[in-house]
């Protein structure tokens, strides 16, 4: 059986389309510094482990956790790089708690690090390098090069998004206002993060509705940013953590399941194959997390969430299919103010991938701002007390949905 | 703030499939080219200024004293952060040949067998605790000891980046 495992602290580094001024090893640092900030008693002699994690070929330099082995206060530690494509983070958030759980002699406390400096490489061309599961499987086919990137229109990430937007908005009946509320209410929420990188105090559905289609229904307003940023996770053994912080926060629940295979329609496994927003992973993802944590009701239960969305079509989605939601109420729910900081669920307060985007530590900032919401730390934190929260991550070439349950309580059920 | 530009070219693989007697060939044909940049951070970027007016700048730990070139932010050893504004040392044009070794090849380009060998060594700038790859030059391979006193040979026009030290010479 393994041991309960406690997150002590969460940092970031600061967030910014370019940061020119710092090394990647460096922008790596300053999630850490600001980690341990958090947690004043610990010094990074303390730890006994380290996990660390990006995208694969994003900046064209792979195993870069032996460059910045220094950097992160790991030589002379054992450290492990987990990779999944656009839910890094998560995994290696999830591979933080593996090795505090597994009780391996000697290691208690261990520090997971996710990053991603895009500004230094070409963000497309990773993902084509991430996406080669996908292209393989056409190219088995017979399908040549010159076919599919027309399949694949825009390209990247919102080549994927696009059809799950038009077959949820066809299935729920909702509106591009819908979308554009939910972009909305993150940009003003991450005008409030010091950390967040696309800050708009004062965005309005108008002005999100006024830019040009990338690819419909999503329009250049409603695209997350490419980021430059860090973010990094402490999590100890349930004793350990009631020394570092005041409001341990408890990973009660993981899970990390892929089930759509098939983006474009054309492997015969997975839900995607003729409902992108059908979405099994996530619900399957869901069923296992809870199932540990022992969170029966979801919608009554959970207090704060995170939800991994680049594209605001995915955050309304997902809470659904996570199980925030009744199956196509989440524009009703935002369009109520149900999810706004105040609200009674609230939803990516931190601004969400919608708004910063370093695509190798998205995935981890989520649980880890999810954390920091139940230890009232959160940069915009909001007014209600928080017992209960997730923190979900989407990606991987084919479409791996991780997520984590955490609550102020340690949860002894399943044990 | 300097960048440096690498090139990599990825080779996207068009898989002609061609099924005769069960044989599967599949043809490389795609190229694309991509760049990738690093950014170098403040402290790289102040030893590369440094660099351009011909000085050789490191950073000395504030707790065990080791002292760096090329200069970092964090001590490895002491886990604590030099501080950017703190600690800079100015270090003189000579060091100490380490070990070397000589190369046949240059990166990227077969072709330079048929020019002469280059013997590059391990160079610790006098004062500092660490060591940089140079060419050494004008020297013959014989004349090469390890334990020898070096000093630099910089670049007639400096650019703010590594190529600015052509190599070391005998003191």
């Amino acid at each position: 059986m393994g041991r309960q495992v406690a997150i002590a602290s969460a940092g970031f580094s600061e967030h910014a389309s370019k940061r020119s001024d710092v090394s990647m090893p460096e922008l790596v640092s300053e999630a850490i510094e600001d980690c341990l900030k958090n947690a004043p008693s610990v010094e990074l002699g303390d730890i006994d482990a380290f996990v660390n994690g990006n995208m694969p070929a994003f900046e064209g330099a792979n195993i870069p956790e032996l460059w910045m082995t220094d950097w992160m206060g790991a030589r002379n530690k054992p450290l492990l790089r987990v990779t999944t494509g656009g839910t890094t983070g998560g995994s290696v958030a999830i591979a933080g708690y593996y090795n505090v759980t597994a009780g391996l002699p000697g290691v208690d406390t261990v520090l997971a690090v996710a990053f991603e400096q895009q500004s230094q490489g070409d963000t497309s061309v990773g993902l084509a390098s991430v996406a080669y599961g996908e292209i393989s499987i056409l190219n088995t086919l017979g399908v040549s090069y010159d076919q599919l990137s027309r399949l694949l229109s825009a390209g990247a990430a919102i080549g994927v998004a696009a059809y799950q937007a038009t077959t949820y908005m066809n299935k729920t009946k909702t509106h591009e206002e819908d979308l554009a509320r939910v972009v909305v209410q993150n940009r003003r929420n991450a005008a409030k993060t010091w950390w967040a990188h696309l800050k708009m105090p004062n965005l309005t559905i108008e002005d999100v509705l006024d830019t040009p289609y990338v690819q419909y229904p999503l329009r250049y307003g409603m695209v997350c940013p490419a980021s430059d940023g860090a973010c990094a996770m402490l999590f100890t053994t349930e004793e350990k953590a009631k020394d570092m912080c005041d409001i341990p926060v408890y990973v009660n629940g993981v899970a990390s399941v892929a089930n759509e295979t098939a983006v474009l329609g054309y492997d015969g496994s997975g839900s995607a194959q003729v409902d992108p927003s059908m979405q099994l992973g996530a619900i399957r993802s869901a069923e296992l997390a809870y199932s540990q944590a022992g969170i029966s009701f979801p919608r009554k239960e959970i207090d704060y969430a995170e939800v991994y969305a680049p594209f605001p079509n995915q955050e309304l989605m997902w809470t659904e299919k996570l199980g925030l939601f009744e199956e196509a109420t989440a524009p009703e729910m935002y369009k109520a103010g149900v999810t706004a900081v105040n609200g009674e669920l609230p939803v990516n307060c931190s601004g969400g991938v919608n708004s910063t985007n370093a695509i190798g530590a998205s995935a981890m900032e989520r649980p880890a701002e999810a954390a920091l919401q139940i230890m009232g730390k959160a940069s915009n934190q909001v007014p209600k007390t928080v017992h209960t929260s997730i923190g979900s991550g989407w990606g991987g070439s084919l479409n791996l949905i991780t997520l984590m349950a955490m609550s102020d309580q340690p949860q002894r059920k399943w044990r | 703030m300097h960048r440096f530009i690498l090139i990599i070219i990825l080779i996207i693989i068009k898989n002609e499939i061609k099924m005769s007697e069960e044989k599967v060939i599949v043809a490389n044909k795609g190229l694309v080219r991509a760049d990738f940049a690093f950014w170098v951070g403040q402290y790289l970027d102040k030893f590369y200024d440094g660099l351009e007016n011909k000085k050789i700048m490191g950073n000395k730990c504030p707790k065990c004293g080791d002292v760096f070139v090329p200069p970092r932010k964090i001590c490895g050893k002491c886990n604590i952060v030099i501080p950017l504004e703190e600690n800079w040392v100015d270090l003189p044009e000579t060091g100490t040949l380490m070990n070397f070794t000589t190369t046949a090849y240059r990166v990227n380009d077969r072709t330079s067998r048929k020019a002469k060998d280059w013997t590059i060594g391990m160079i610790q700038i006098d004062g500092s605790n660490t060591s940089i790859i140079y060419r050494l030059l004008k020297m013959e391979l014989e004349d090469v000891k390890i334990g020898m006193k070096v000093q630099i040979e910089w670049s007639e026009k400096t650019k703010g980046d590594p190529s600015d030290i052509k190599g070391f010479i005998k003191v």
